[in-house]
């Protein structure tokens, strides 16, 4: 009787090991789907350093379940933790996300503000510009110039209109240079006058 | 049992003597390194530029480190890590390769689309240095503009080694470049047509020859040149600089089109005191002017209710001034025009005249490389 109380409680023991050693398959997906989630949401764009980070951990907690998963006596504890740790990472790039794209956004806002602003100095100063000899036909070529960066401007709103902020703002300040070219141009010109 | 007790204390000090003498080897640093080197990979974008040799890597890197989990999970005195080192080393070695060869892709993809942006970047510039010339700003400034600014943005994504997003921005600034062109053969085709340039041909030697048999005065424009020549008597005695309008290399049409007349014109008034300084009235619109006019008019290429214009002068002022249509010099080239001729004196205006020009060969370069 003592001996089949033994028995019992070994195969019970036994049971309870191999039962509990499962992969933590849930966790897995969870955090493959967070990652997922936020590379959507745009983290490949306005985080790809912390988004890097985050596949890195992720390839890490999967090497630790397989490593497991080839012993007799498994034990996915520590894998267990890495993937609570990595999602909760996750979802604190998830919530700091939005602002990261905000702040991308409020930059691209900006050079479109100072792209436009660099224009109107160069339309003001074409305005006030000497339209006498010597300096008419450059008048006419930066009057032109100016046209053209007219004409691309609109398309940093197109940018911003199709969320990437990123594009808009090398338009921004691509434009933002140009006016800032055809601006100094004029003011040589209003020299040569003088 | 004393004796017992002694010889159980000594195999118990011994054997703790044994385990604190043997250290538990320690995981080798090549792991790490090879951590950071995968690091470096993906920064480097070898997902991107070597896709196979970097799933490769990672595999391998996979491999190694599984077999360092299986060594940590022995009891510390049967650890023996030398093997593993020896594959980390293979491992970082051909991560250290695989870097190296991201990199050279990269710097070759790099000087390629370099040299794209500054074959681009040179062609804008020959096309503005052409629109100076020949006075073509509109259209073609605006283009240019536009392509200067896909240049700049291919030059932001240059520097963030998007090569691929740069490409197409290369190809937008190609676009506007092309746009640019069009714009400007559309004015200067005309001045490649056999058939123009022998009528233009024509007209000067006709008008020097009269000026010969005549023994008068004649004056005769060259728009593509940027020059007036002064003959007496058939002899060419004087060539003066002059400037036109904003689309003075067309030819005029209507009022307001501030391009200048082609044709066999002649003095018929002298305008002592002018805005202008001096002029030269013409007698613009000739009998060949008001066929075009009407033909143009007839077919609707004349905006509704405008005339043919007039009012055509060569004048003074300065010959970097815009004009409207007529042909503007300097004040002291204007006061030996002036000088010389008279009302009735022929004044030829032609396009150009000769086929080997160099201007025109760089317009027929141009529009092959288009």
């Amino acid at each position: 009787m003592k001996g089949l109380t033994k028995n019992l409680v070994l195969v019970l023991a036994i049971a309870v090991v191999l039962t509990g050693c499962k992969q933590p398959t849930q966790l897995i997906d969870d955090a493959k789907a967070a990652i997922e989630d936020v590379t959507k949401a745009g983290a490949d764009k306005y985080a790809a350093d912390d988004l890097q980070k985050l596949n890195t951990d992720l390839t890490a907690a999967l090497d630790e379940v397989n490593a497991q998963d080839k012993k007799f006596l498994k034990k996915f504890g520590t894998a267990k933790e890495m993937l609570t740790k990595l999602k909760t990472d996750v979802d604190a790039l998830k919530a700091a996300l939005p602002a990261k794209i905000e702040a991308a956004k409020n930059a691209a806002i900006q050079l479109q503000t100072e792209a436009k602003a660099a224009i109107d100095e160069a339309k003001a100063l074409l305005a006030k510009a000497p339209k006498g000899k010597g300096t008419a036909k450059d008048i006419e070529a930066m009057k032109a110039e100016l046209t053209g960066a007219e004409t691309a401007f609109a398309e940093i709103q197109t940018a911003l209109d199709a969320q990437d902020y990123i594009g808009a703002a090398d338009k921004a300040k691509s434009i933002k240079e140009k006016a800032a070219a055809v601006t100094s141009q004029i003011q040589a010109a209003i020299e040569k006058k003088k | 049992m004393k004796t017992l007790s002694r010889t159980s204390g000594a195999l118990l000090l011994g054997s703790l003597f044994f385990v604190c003498s043997c250290k538990t080897p320690l995981a080798p640093p090549e792991a790490q390194q090879a951590e950071v080197l995968d690091q470096a990979l993906w920064r480097s974008g070898a997902s991107f530029y070597a896709q196979e040799n970097y799933v490769q890597f990672k595999q391998s890197l996979k491999s190694a480190k599984e077999k360092i989990a299986r060594e940590k999970a022995k009891f510390g005195w049967f650890r023996d890590y030398e093997p593993i080192r020896a594959e980390f080393r293979e491992l970082l070695q051909n991560g250290e390769d695989l870097l190296a060869k991201v990199e050279g892709l990269k710097s070759s993809k790099s000087k390629y689309y370099s040299e794209q942006a500054a074959a681009l970047s040179a062609r804008i510039e020959r096309l503005k240095q052409m629109t100076d010339y020949f006075n073509e700003n509109g259209p073609v400034r605006k283009s240019l503009a536009q392509a200067e600014i896909k240049l700049s943005e291919a030059g932001l994504l240059l520097q963030k080694e998007q090569f691929e997003s740069m490409g197409n921005y290369l190809s937008d600034s190609m676009t506007f470049i092309r746009q640019a062109e069009q714009a400007m053969m559309d004015v200067l085709s005309r001045y490649m047509d056999r058939k123009e340039l022998e009528k233009w041909r024509r007209w000067a030697d006709e008008t020097i020859v009269e000026s010969k048999a005549k023994e008068t005065i004649a004056i005769l424009v060259n728009k593509l040149e940027r020059k007036l020549t002064l003959y007496k008597k058939g002899v060419a005695v004087g060539s003066y600089d002059i400037g036109l309008g904003k689309y003075g290399l067309s030819d005029k049409l209507y009022s307001g089109d501030e391009a200048t007349p082609e044709g066999r014109y002649h003095i018929i008034r002298k305008i002592p005191s002018s805005p202008f300084y001096k002029a030269l009235l013409i007698n613009y619109p000739n009998e060949e002017d008001q066929k075009a006019f009407a033909l143009a008019k007839n077919k609707g290429l004349v905006p509704a209710e405008t005339g043919i214009g007039g009012y055509i002068e060569i004048h003074g002022g300065g010959k970097d001034n815009l004009t409207k249509g007529c042909i503007g010099l300097n004040d002291r080239d204007m006061d030996e025009i002036y000088r010389q001729a008279e009302v009735g004196t022929a004044v030829t205006i032609v396009g150009a005249v000769s086929v080997e020009n160099t201007i025109l060969a760089d317009i027929k370069k141009f529009e092959k490389n288009g």
